[in-house]
């Protein structure tokens, strides 16, 4: 009797618990009248590290900027930067920690596809708009009113690689290395898609796993496909790895790879060899001062950050600080268009009435859209010019024959 | 201090004493407080050890009770979280069918190097179970039904207008399930079951002469470790709504051998308060991240550095220090106080 007594109590206790649920707050987290709280997630200690530091620098400097100038409309950024390790676990638990401790009021950078879309249920939950670096097609077909991204997407970005083969020569056969995962395959949706618009098709596939360093299997199933051009849909060190492979076969083939292997460690890697290395990039070469968008940048991070170890470096990743760039500015138009009135639904609200804001050639202008929560569709391809150790623009900014949208 | 049992009842009782009650009512009172005293933040950080423990418990059973190593604990916790993402989402099934359904899932699946290990002991048991652990991942990342790295969305928990959201509900629903898993397996240690384990342990060949079938029980053992296993993927499932191949690689096994040695191998506290350790370490650091953020920032960016190497440095001083384990200093604390002001 006692422990039937004892048993129904404990019961009834956890069911009262479980009905008893939060009052909804009346402020708006994350927003003061003097400041919003964004976070910036990156992986400062994973797999992903190289990408951190330069991530964080232009977080640090275009905060300092735009605090500098009094704010967004009256409000400064108080700016959290917390490690995501990049892996989904990590990620997991960096987000909780700004959504629920800090108490963000936005996501303006998370890095890595696999982790964005595990903590997309913590941020619908809460209501925070997040922008994905390596956003995947899942974030925007058929879109998620809280996930934007200020950036080309990997299916665009192969298949503008794709049509650039094919427009110099059209009876190309294209082959496709790709890493087994979501972003390669990505990748290679893109690449398939482009070629069937152009009635071919892709006449060699070879996926390789994380982590592979030999890739004489996967360039030999190429050569004996008789491939006349590859897209690489690779990491840096991979596509490194093929170059060496490639000169060491003695194959004159075309490469043509994706925005992250752009990059000044490619030719500290590949050497010489880089030479002619091609890759498809939303985002022009930083040495292109007389662009208006790049001015604005490097004058930015000159007044505000340090350019001898940042862009003044030539060892130094400038893409990924450009490229992170291209989200601050997105989310600072974002929040000034919404207003004083600043909460989640004004701010996707201000996001979507972004309209061909100007980058000054930087990137593609960027554009929201109610339907469309993808900047662009458009990038550009360079080419590695091995004896200056920079890449330069091949083909301009353009859209693919077909988007993903 | 004498501790006289008059009946065998009292003898086998679970709760020996007056004194061990009352804590557990105090400690039973202060989780029931907890959710209206802490912060959402921190309540999430005590769901995952709650699941965390769950986990612990199953593979102790398995490996600190029955001598049977295994490597291949993430891939039943992501059987586990993949039957459930797969019943609820596909078939809509409830949440109260779905969780046991993704223990016995898990349980069958364990067959697989269930049986194996009958024929394989140490490392090529080890190595056995860690290639289970890549199998399961590959499977997981390539089958088309669990959507490989695009991930897989949970439905709530809940029908009919109520669902289980906040951190609160959540709390308390982990916080029963670890309570039952660990009664569950507090009681199988002390049955014919649990000495059989501990028997196949200690010598296998004089237990098989003893009469212990050494087929049924070590089967057994790892059928129970992947209950629990898949039960605690099940619960991550629901509590994260989204489940993706990278959340159950082989850091994960590594997490939940390294949860039950610090804890203590061979004790069901030990594995509480391994999972609590091991679970706790990474949000210890960026507690202390932050907190040297403002007034220290170079520090404090030099501990995110080392992250990883605070960690490893954690676990090696702890197994340095104490190779019982947290259990062991339990212990000792606990032998000194009951034997105070005496050394004997």
């Amino acid at each position: 009797m006692k422990i039937r007594l004892w048993r129904v109590s404990v019961m009834l206790a956890i069911v009262i618990c479980l009905s008893m649920n939060s009052a909804w707050a009346a402020e708006v987290r994350g927003v003061t009248d003097k400041e919003i709280k964004i976070a910036w997630l990156t992986d400062l200690s994973g797999p992903g590290k190289y990408a951190g530091p330069p991530m964080c620098d232009v977080a640090r400097d275009f905060v300092a900027m735009v605090n500098d100038q009094g704010g967004i409309n009256g409000r400064k950024i108080n700016l959290i930067i917390e490690d995501n390790g990049i892996l989904p676990s990590t990620t997991m638990n960096a987000a909780k920690k700004v959504i629920l401790k800090d108490e963000v009021f936005v996501i303006a950078m998370n890095l890595g596809s696999a982790g964005s879309r595990a903590i997309l249920p913590l941020c619908e939950e809460n209501k925070v708009v997040v922008m994905p670096h390596g956003a995947n097609k899942d974030f925007y077909s058929p879109g998620n009113k809280w996930v934007f991204v200020p950036h080309t997407v990997q299916f665009d970005m192969a298949a503008r690689a794709v049509d650039y083969i094919l427009e110099k020569n059209s009876k190309a056969r294209i082959g496709m290395i790709y890493q087994d995962d979501d972003f390669g395959r990505e990748g290679l949706a893109g690449a398939t898609a482009a070629a069937a618009v152009m009635k071919t098709k892709l006449v060699a596939q070879a996926p390789y796993k994380t982590g592979t360093i030999d890739f004489s299997p996967h360039m030999t199933t190429m050569k004996e496909a008789n491939v006349d051009a590859i897209v690489l849909w690779t990491y840096l060190p991979q596509s490194a790895a093929i170059i060496k492979q490639k000169v060491k076969m003695g194959w004159n083939v075309d490469l043509i790879s994706n925005n992250t292997t752009d990059s000044p460690a490619l030719f500290a890697l590949a050497g010489e060899a880089a030479e002619g290395y091609m890759l498809v990039t939303p985002y022009a070469p930083l040495h292109l001062t007389n662009l208006p968008g790049v001015q604005r940048l490097r004058e930015m991070n000159k007044k505000y950050g340090n350019p001898a170890k940042t862009l003044d470096d030539p060892a130094y990743n400038s893409y990924l600080y450009a490229s992170s760039y291209g989200y601050l500015v997105a989310l600072a138009e974002g929040l000034r268009k919404a207003g004083r009135d600043l909460n989640p639904e004004t701010l996707i609200k201000g996001l979507e009435s972004i309209k061909d804001f100007d980058m000054g050639g930087l990137c593609p202008n960027i554009t929201f859209g109610p339907k469309q929560h993808v900047s662009s569709f458009s990038s550009m391809v360079l080419k590695a010019d091995a004896k200056t150790k920079r890449f330069v623009i091949a083909a301009p900014i353009k859209e693919p024959k077909i988007t993903q949208n | 201090m004498a501790n006289f049992k008059v009946s065998y009842r009292a003898d086998t009782a679970l709760l020996q004493n007056l004194w061990v009650k009352s804590w557990l009512i105090i400690f039973i009172v202060a989780m029931l407080l907890l959710p209206f005293l802490l912060h959402r933040y921190e309540l999430s950080i005590l769901i995952e050890m709650g699941i965390a423990v769950i986990g612990a418990l199953g593979l102790n059973l398995l490996i600190g009770y029955t001598g049977q190593i295994s490597l291949g604990q993430g891939a039943f916790v992501a059987i586990g979280a993949y039957t459930s993402g797969l019943l609820a989402g596909t078939l809509g099934l409830p949440f109260l069918v779905t969780l046991p359904l993704s223990g016995l899932m898990a349980a069958g699946l364990s067959l697989i190097v269930g049986v194996p290990s009958l024929r394989l002991k140490g490392l090529y048991l080890a190595l056995g179970t860690l290639a289970f652990g890549f199998i399961v991942e590959y499977i997981i990342f390539h089958w088309d039904l669990t959507r490989g790295d695009l991930g897989m969305a949970v439905p709530k928990i809940g029908t009919q207008g109520f669902f289980i959201e906040t951190e609160r509900q959540f709390f308390y629903l982990i916080m029963f399930f670890a309570a039952i898993a660990t009664i569950v397996a507090k009681n199988l240690t002390r049955t014919k079951i649990g000495r059989s384990f501990v028997a196949i342990r200690d010598r296998d060949t004089a237990a098989e002469a003893m009469g212990i079938s050494l087929a049924k029980y070590k089967i057994m053992a790892f059928a129970v470790c992947a209950f629990y296993a898949g039960v605690a993927g099940s619960l991550m499932a629901y509590y994260q709504k989204w489940i993706v191949p990278g959340n159950f690689d082989i850091s994960l096994s590594v997490a939940y051998i390294a949860m039950i040695v610090l804890g203590g191998v061979g004790s069901i506290l030990g594995s509480v308060l391994g999972a609590i350790l091991i679970t706790g370490i990474p949000h210890g650091i960026v507690y202390l991240t932050d907190a040297l953020r403002a007034t220290y920032p170079h520090l404090s960016n030099l501990v995110v550095d080392l992250k990883l190497g605070i960690f490893g440095l954690i676990i090696v001083l702890t197994l340095l220090f104490e190779p019982q384990g947290l259990v062991g200093i339990y212990r000792r604390i606990k032998v000194y106080w009951k034997t105070w002001p005496f050394k004997y």
